[in-house]
């Protein structure tokens, strides 16, 4: 209730002041004294309305001017981008599983595992990842035809192995040995109901590390 | 140790290797609803253009995801279990830039 009162004494207070400032103009022609629209008074009350619509106005230079650089940039660097953070991943991939032995990761259930496990615990990483708006033009663009969409594909499989990676390094890091039951979920950042939202996927990789003993 | 936490040990196998259950405790739970402030939405807005990893985003996933599994391991507590088998993850966009985490899971009483 308190913070519809504020709100109806903030819309009254700029109401009057705008009725005040288009008065205080008026009474200065109705005189015939020089014209002098920013007077003190009229100032008063602009001012508010200024400090309202000044953020939009950035926003809105702001975006104008980002847009189509960002759009440029994802045009020339996006594909490339793409293919080093895949050959990064393959870097860390082959460090990891020289320190592990092999794979760390898998889906078993651990009733495979013959000798005793000491201690286990939950372990996850996650991982945001969004194709750039030509990547999603592309993409557009295959969907007319049909078929293999090869860029959506490229887009999660790399989010895919940078959130496993990202597990088996969680996983070095707390001490464990092996890494039971990993699932990997994909969740939209843009639900149906919002379309207008960042066109972005999260890729959420968990499972229980174990240590031998 | 890290994994376990505040007494409570968490894993997504069914059971723990090496102990053994011995009371169900029932199904155990904890959501968080999340938001970034409006000016890493604007950078994510800008970054989603060019493509790549927003990392804003990363981080508010991984942060909610924490404070899910710190409710649910205070629901077991409460519960007084101490352990959660069988851990699962659900994800939903509630608006853009909101996500609801919740984890939920199995408290159980193992020796």
């Amino acid at each position: 209730m308190r913070s519809i009162d504020a709100r109806v004494g903030t819309i009254t207070a700029s109401l009057l002041m705008t009725v005040l400032m288009f008065s205080s103009v008026a009474l200065g022609q109705t005189e015939g004294q020089e014209a002098e629209p920013f007077s003190g008074a009229a100032l008063l009350c602009l001012g508010p309305i200024f400090l309202i619509i000044l953020p939009f106005v950035v926003f809105g230079i702001l975006w104008t001017v980002v847009t189509p650089v960002m759009f440029l940039y994802g045009v020339f660097f996006s594909e490339s981008n793409m293919r080093k953070r895949m050959d990064d991943i393959v870097q860390r991939e082959s460090a990891s599983i020289e320190h592990f032995g092999k794979d760390p990761l898998s889906t078993l259930k651990g009733a495979n595992i013959i000798g005793g496990i000491s201690e286990s615990g939950l372990v996850y990483a996650s991982f945001v990842y969004s194709p750039s708006h030509w990547q999603l033009l592309i993409a557009r663009i295959n969907q007319l035809f049909g078929g293999r969409v090869d860029v959506m594909h490229r887009v999660i499989s790399v989010g895919r192995a940078e959130a496993k990676q990202r597990l088996r390094e969680q996983a070095q890091i707390a001490g464990w040995q092996d890494v039971l039951n990993v699932r990997i979920d994909t969740a939209e950042m843009t639900p149906p109901s919002n379309p207008k939202g960042s066109k972005a996927v999260e890729i959420f990789a968990y499972g229980t590390g174990v240590r031998y003993g | 140790m890290q994994h376990i936490r505040d007494g409570i040990m968490v894993v997504n196998t069914e059971t723990i290797a090496g102990k053994v259950i011995t009371q169900n405790l029932g199904v155990v739970g904890g959501s968080t609803v999340r938001a970034k402030h409006i000016g890493k939405d604007i950078g994510a807005l800008f970054k989603n253009i060019g493509g790549g990893e927003l990392r804003a985003y990363t981080e508010l996933l991984e942060e909610s995801r924490n404070e899910a599994i710190a409710r649910m391991v205070a629901d077991a507590q409460a519960r007084g279990a101490n352990a959660i088998v069988n851990v699962r993850f659900a994800t939903s966009a509630v608006t853009a830039g909101a996500s609801e985490l919740f984890a939920y899971g199995t408290a159980v009483l193992v020796e």
